[in-house]
């Protein structure tokens, strides 16, 4: 199953094989659903669905879309003098913590619930992060789009924020460090290497190499083997930019990812009139365009939540695109299949079972 | 008993019922009683900038707003703004 989250509602799609797919009828019509997922732990779907007169929600469903739940009271402390501007992303917790979920938020901020999504408690320590003041918003508000639990340590997850980078808490959330040595922000010209403040447009955690991360930067694209302590840059060596939104990983092999490059920040597009995905198979060191497939010609433009690949034993990878389209590749980008277009914009991208 | 209409966004998000009737004194009053609340106030507790509220057919803004008083006949219709053509909204 995808889970394709759009500017109008989200949208599942089913198949058996991988090629061939059926679209369902879209369901949260009228939401803009930045971020879909389903939990594993019990195959309940949430969405992080967003309206421009109705605010901020985070939703959930049992029973495959067909209704939703609607998280109580979702807002930011009066004394904060913050507003909830947009949910961003949801990250169930780990099968040894039942009914916990995480929501990554804007301005800057995360939830937690201990309750299956019923209802979330600010992370304070986030929210009164001392460093905030320096953040700055990204073109998208500033907004908390990563976040990754280590499989192992109950007390280590990472997040990433736009445009404020990495941070890293080894006691479950209750304090933070910013991660961000190595990576620039180049959009910063007298510190070009600053502590934080750099525009991470994803983060991913390797889910069987212990503290390797991947990132796509607004300046780049980078590896970490050390749980963040120092960032390489990986970009070059076949990759032709290295501005982009979107990565996903090979859960199988610790050195593969994909990455979909745009020109840049003033030209948000997909380079040399293709949709371009670029595989790594060596860690970043060299990237191929692994596009068989995809449209070309195409000037094109994935977001930072549309590209996922999912725990089968060939892992499929998969991308939407703003202009609604679904490919898959059911061999890790060997080839493309269109698994549905025309559909409105695509904001988001998971992976799921049909329950 | 005044009565409150939802638009149909708003109904679904209340479980598929867009008509409310509330025992209340005022609009605001009728309005926090819908389980649909949080999507039209938000944390502070202001009514959102794009939720527009009628009372009998008239813009609560031109009475007293959230503070105009019901005798308890009146039909209160909840509208969204006219947002079309922004960047957020289509």
């Amino acid at each position: 199953m995808i889970l394709a989250g759009t500017r109008k509602g989200l949208f599942l799609l089913r198949s058996e094989d991988r090629r061939t797919w059926t679209v369902e009828e879209p369901t949260l019509e009228g939401w803009d659903v930045f971020h879909a997922v389903q939990d594993p732990r019990d195959g309940s779907l949430y969405a992080a669905a967003n309206n421009w007169v109705y605010g901020a929600t985070v939703q959930r469903s049992t029973d495959n879309g067909k209704t939703w739940t609607r998280a109580e009271g979702l807002g930011l402390p009066e004394d904060s003098g913050l507003k909830l501007e947009k949910s961003w992303h949801v990250e169930p917790g780990r099968e040894s913590e039942p009914g916990r979920v995480w929501l990554g938020a804007a301005p800057g901020v995360m939830f937690r619930s201990d309750d299956s999504g019923e209802s979330f408690e600010v992370v304070e320590s986030l929210l009164n992060e001392p460093t905030r003041e320096r953040w700055q918003p990204g073109a998208g508000g500033m907004c908390t789009h990563s976040i990754q639990l280590d499989p192992q340590d109950e007390n280590l997850m990472y997040i990433g924020i736009s445009a404020a980078g990495v941070f890293r808490s080894e006691d479950g959330g209750e304090s933070w460090t910013p991660k961000n040595k190595g990576t620039a922000a180049d959009f910063m010209p007298d510190d070009p290497f600053p502590e934080l403040g750099q525009c991470v447009h994803k983060l991913l955690l390797h889910p069987g190499q212990d503290g390797r991360l991947w990132q796509q930067n607004h300046c780049g694209v980078y590896r970490t083997d050390d749980r963040g302590e120092n960032w390489e840059r990986l970009e070059g060596n076949g990759l032709p930019s290295g501005f982009g939104f979107p990565l996903a990983l090979d859960h199988r092999r610790p050195d593969a990812a994909f990455v979909v490059p745009e020109i840049g920040a003033e030209n948000r597009v997909t380079p040399d009139g293709r949709l371009g995905v670029y595989r790594t198979e060596d860690g970043g060191k060299s990237w191929e365009l692994a596009s068989a497939g995809l449209p070309d010609p195409g000037w094109v433009s994935v977001k930072r939540e549309s590209m996922a690949s999912d725990r089968l034993d060939t892992p499929g990878t998969y991308l939407g695109t703003q202009s609604g389209s679904i490919f898959v590749s059911p061999n890790a980008g060997d080839e493309w299949i269109e698994a549905a277009g025309q559909l409105p914009e695509v904001l988001s991208v998971e992976t799921g079972e049909w329950q | 008993m005044a009565v409150v209409l939802l638009p149909g966004l708003l109904a679904t998000q209340a479980g598929g019922k867009n008509r409310f009737e509330v025992d209340a004194s005022s609009v605001a009053e009728a309005l926090r009683a819908l389980p649909i609340s949080d999507l039209i106030f938000d944390e502070a507790g202001g009514l959102r900038g794009l939720v527009n509220v009628y009372v009998d057919g008239k813009d609560m803004r031109t009475r007293e707003g959230l503070d105009t008083p019901l005798a308890g006949e009146e039909e209160i219709r909840i509208v969204a703004a006219i947002a079309g053509g922004s960047c957020s909204s289509s």
